[in-house]
């Protein structure tokens, strides 16, 4: 039992593409997002609450998972507006943008405990890009932005073999 | 260029009309217990650069973004008793050859004075800010 370190580089990376097998982790020509600042993966099941007459307190049932993962990156110009020599990989050759706006959907996965040993933990699924927001300021002197993925379906843990 | 070159070439053009003054390309090193700029009155002298590197933005894979802060001191001292009539154009000159470096987020260009016996002692500070 230990907590996962994401400190030396190699965990909770991002990688995107247009087939479930070119967006697990470490996939060949998987677009890996860089520059992510923060990832938080959001996994909350629908509730209903109702009251009843014979209770003091609420009641609730569970309806549909409404999945999302988020994020916050510094834009990198490939990453976010496409890599046109890209064949493999419609998601990278279109961008973050171009996939935003044509609502496109894309396959994900998040490596939770990296990549490269069979075992390793990633959280997948499919869903559209969307909640780009890029902003630039002197004093931050980059181009910033957030970008979540609204999930279509479930999120699946997935081992790498 | 380095920015203390860039600063000293500036300063030069800064200065071409002033003929009471001078840059010199050395530092301001101490000689004979006395620094530079003391014992050549008149002539600005540059310090050599300090540079200040602080992480800006850290990301998961460890593409961090820095910023550099370059700190460089420049130094004149003339007659205290009998000013030049163009000291304040000079002093202005001086720092707005900050100005001469581009591509910065921040800049800040200060001076202070400090007198001794009959020599008044300019120090100048030029702070940029890039990433």
């Amino acid at each position: 039992m230990a907590v996962i370190n994401v400190t030396n580089g190699t965990q909770a990376i991002l990688t995107l593409g247009q087939t479930d097998a070119l967006a697990l982790p470490g996939a060949t020509g998987g677009m890996v997002v860089p520059f992510v600042q923060d990832i938080t993966v959001n996994a909350t099941p629908g509730t209903v609450r109702y009251s009843t007459l014979d209770s003091t307190s609420s009641s609730a049932f569970t309806t549909v998972n409404e999945n999302s993962v988020s994020l916050n990156l510094l834009v990198d110009e490939t990453t976010m507006f496409g890599d046109t020599g890209n064949a493999t990989n419609t998601v990278a050759a279109a961008g973050l943008f171009a996939t935003s706006t044509s609502k496109t959907e894309v396959f994900f996965s998040v490596a939770v405990t990296g990549t490269g040993t069979a075992g390793d933990i990633s959280i997948t699924g499919k869903g559209f890009i969307g909640g780009l927001a890029p902003t630039a300021s002197i004093d931050g002197a980059v181009w910033l932005s957030p970008c979540e993925i609204i999930v279509n379906g479930e999120l699946a843990k997935t081992l790498e073999t | 260029m380095g920015v203390r070159s860039n600063i000293i070439s500036q300063i030069t053009t800064n200065l071409s009309g002033h003929t009471d003054f001078s840059i010199s390309s050395e530092l301001p090193f101490v000689q004979g217990g006395n620094p530079l700029y003391s014992t050549n009155m008149n002539t600005v002298y540059v310090d050599e650069q300090e540079i200040d590197k602080e992480t800006l933005y850290v990301t998961l894979d460890q593409g961090n973004v820095e910023s550099t802060t370059t700190t460089i001191n420049a130094y004149f001292a003339t007659d205290a008793k009998e000013q030049f009539s163009d000291i304040e154009t000079v002093v202005s000159n001086l720092l707005i050859a900050g100005d001469v470096i581009s591509s910065t987020v921040d800049v800040q260009k200060t001076y202070e004075t400090t007198i001794v016996d009959d020599a008044i002692t300019y120090t100048f500070e030029y702070t940029f800010t890039t990433i």
